[in-house]
């Protein structure tokens, strides 16, 4: 999308999060940032997907969004058929053991001053009747993330980046959550330890059926994890399907850009070249929103916003003029 | 033009760098040679730890206070350490110039772009203030950036990183340097607006003749930007090749390991990634043998025992090991591992080569 609508959305009984026209604006001095904009997209039970795009197009904001941290500034966020935006905090604070979230920085995500055990435990000690605690269930969790239980009482500091992503995910999965949003989580750390997460949370997707929200700005470890993927553009939808068939077939310009840029690719056919400067979030392009850059752009992008429409069984772009599907 | 002298761009012999730190003498670079030929692009590849940005820090003379290098280094056929102080003055920064990582550093943010571009002109070209200025918005159409004239009088936060990037680019080139050193050039950058900024570094090394160094984390993208690839672990060179070379024909298992976890768009989704078992050693302890052996599925004996040395194979290929990849050594020390289901360091093989650390 550059566009909107929600007809991508399915009608599937086991739709664990369904995001429909989500708009997150934030005031600033000099105007309105629209981060997000009406933008839709679900979940399925059991399933990754995948969201895509460069620095400022919304995918942080938009998996954010969906635990209501910031609060949507309109749109519906319903998770098992509840619609989360119109909780109350107590009712929301019910919820959130059941969406985790691993962040970029392992580092800085763990508190310096507290042992693995601890921090890897609160969600126990603060959720006293969910889960039952055990010494027995955080030891299990330590080995299944590959920590050795013998330093539970080690601080973050005494150990790696790989291994301390390894605690962030053990903290996550304590609560046996439904879904965890993974906000680039391999993005610091080096390709060898890279690898070792990423199987990690395919393991731990099988073995605790989690389903996963995966951001990243790199496309082929999104394309390794997620079942199906969604890149965004300014805080717009551009094109959503499963995996292999975005990777092969790539109809929106933008995302065909992307894939042009991945360093070491072999660009087959004619590449798109994106040409110029992000335009301003405070006054994004009207119509599709990728149009000043797009090679393909007409007038029609400039008057009329593209919706999302199905190019081929379960793969939808907002685009009007999207690349012939090979 | 002055003549050039025959030889070589860049000779490096036997370099090694020293830091003293609280805990001990870390050596984070141990005994690196290469040259680079005049125009040539050598990419260096390394993760986080391997010593490829203090090798470039090295190359153009800005260790910290508590690092100490020996070896040689011969730029344009001059040894640095044979420079006079006024000639270094004039020789770092001008023959040698280097872009670092993160754009917003490397810029001073309260002064103006033309001020920070200008300041090197002046400096070691002795120009006066309005031929610098011309000399700057030229440098900025260089690097592609529009309205350079404008751009002079703003501050660093008023342009996005890319745009920043190339001003730090246009900076290095402002003395028109033979030999450009790039420390991750792109890895603060989105995939789009790297590819532009590596094109441009690039075609700018064509046009002006210069050598590069290009030191990035990412073999791809080291691939087809540089003529030849050096890997380095641990502080040590193990393997050099042509670019097309290495990545085709790689000798050195980490080589191999490296570029087996890297997840590959051309694979299915939920392919099996192969991550490297283990961590880096402790260059403060490092080693006997070889730095790899105790990750390495080929490790044998005498890896942990004898440091391999730099050999030569067919092909001008360079690299640091006793039982290659694609060898019949090589072959043979990794079926001996196999049916041991163990490395003689120790590690253990599976089917499935799960690194818990």
């Amino acid at each position: 999308m550059a566009g909107s609508g929600t007809a991508h959305l399915r009608d599937d009984p086991d739709v664990l999060i369904r995001v429909e026209n989500m708009v997150v604006e934030f005031s600033i001095p000099g105007g309105t940032v629209h981060a997000v904009s009406d933008v839709s997209f679900d979940l399925v039970e059991g399933e990754t997907l995948g969201i895509v795009g460069e620095s400022g197009c919304g995918k942080s904001t938009t998996a954010r969004a969906v635990i209501q941290l910031p609060k949507p500034t309109s749109g519906t966020v319903s998770y098992q058929g509840r619609d989360l935006t119109a909780l109350g905090n107590e009712e929301m604070r019910k919820i959130r053991p059941d969406v985790q979230m691993i962040f970029q920085d392992p580092i800085s995500s763990l508190n310096p001053r507290r042992t693995v055990h601890d921090i890897i435990s609160e969600g126990l000690r603060v959720w006293g009747g969910r889960g039952v605690w055990s010494e027995e269930r955080i030891e299990e969790l330590m080995e299944a993330v590959g920590i050795d239980p013998r330093y539970s009482e080690r601080k973050p500091h005494q150990f790696s980046g790989g291994q301390c992503q390894r605690i962030s995910i053990a903290r996550a999965l304590v609560l046996d959550p439904k879904v965890i949003i993974c906000d680039e989580p391999v993005s610091a750390l080096d390709v060898s330890v890279q690898a070792q997460i990423l199987n990690l949370l395919e393991d731990m997707k099988e073995r605790y059926g989690v389903s996963l929200i995966f951001i990243s700005h790199d496309l082929s470890v999104v394309k390794n994890v997620s079942d199906r993927v969604m890149v965004m553009y300014m805080g717009k939808v551009c094109e959503i399907a499963q995996s292999d068939e975005l990777f092969d077939h790539p109809v929106h310009h933008y995302t065909r850009a992307l894939m042009s840029a991945i360093p070491g690719a072999q660009v087959t056919g004619q590449a798109d070249l994106l040409e110029g400067e992000l335009p301003s979030a405070i006054e994004p392009p009207s119509g599709c929103r990728f149009r000043t850059r797009c090679p393909k752009a007409t007038e029609h992008c400039r008057v009329e916003e593209p919706q999302v429409r199905e190019v081929s069984p379960g793969h939808w772009v907002a685009c009007h003029f999207p690349h012939e599907r090979d | 033009m002055t003549p050039e002298p025959a030889g070589p761009m860049l000779e490096v012999e036997n370099l090694v760098v020293d830091f003293a730190t609280p805990r001990g003498t870390l050596r984070a670079v141990d005994g690196v040679s290469f040259s680079l030929d005049k125009q040539e692009a050598i990419g260096i590849v390394g993760e986080s730890g391997s010593g490829k940005s203090v090798l470039a820090r090295a190359l153009i003379n800005i260790l910290a206070g508590n690092g100490t290098r020996t070896g040689t280094i011969r730029i344009g056929g001059r040894d640095i350490d044979q420079l006079t102080k006024t000639e270094r003055k004039h020789f770092f920064g001008v023959e040698v110039a280097m872009v670092f990582q993160d754009p917003m550093t490397s810029l001073n943010p309260v002064k103006r772009i033309g001020a920070q571009l200008t300041e090197s002109i002046r400096y070691h070209l002795g120009a006066s203030k309005a031929d610098a200025n011309n000399r700057a918005v030229e440098l900025l159409e260089q690097v592609h950036i529009p309205s350079a004239a404008r751009r002079l009088r703003q501050y660093p936060h008023e342009l996005s990183g890319g745009m920043r990037q190339r001003v730090v680019i246009a900076m290095a080139l402002a003395c028109e340097p033979k030999l450009l050193i790039a420390d991750e050039p792109t890895t603060a950058l989105d995939v789009t607006v790297q590819k532009t900024i590596l094109d441009l570094i690039d075609d700018l090394r064509r046009e002006q003749h210069m050598s590069l160094i290009l030191i990035t984390h990412d073999l791809g993208v080291a691939r087809g930007r540089a003529d030849r690839i050096g890997v380095m672990y641990a502080g040590r060179l193990l393997e050099q090749a042509a670019s097309e070379e290495i990545f085709t024909n790689m000798r050195h298992p980490y080589t191999e390991a490296l570029m087996q976890s890297i997840p590959d768009t051309s694979h299915p989704s939920h392919t099996r990634l192969q991550p490297i078992p283990g961590r880096p050693p402790d260059l403060l302890s490092p080693p006997i043998g070889c730095a790899f052996a105790s990750r390495c599925r080929y490790a044998q004996a005498d890896c942990i025992d004898i440091k391999p040395q730099l050999e030569l194979v067919p092909f001008d290929h360079l690299h640091a090991c006793h039982h290659p990849v694609g060898t019949s050594k090589g072959d043979q020390a990794l079926a001996t591992n196999l049916a041991a289901g163990e490395t003689a360091a120790g590690l253990v093989l599976d089917d499935e080569l799960e690194g818990v650390s």
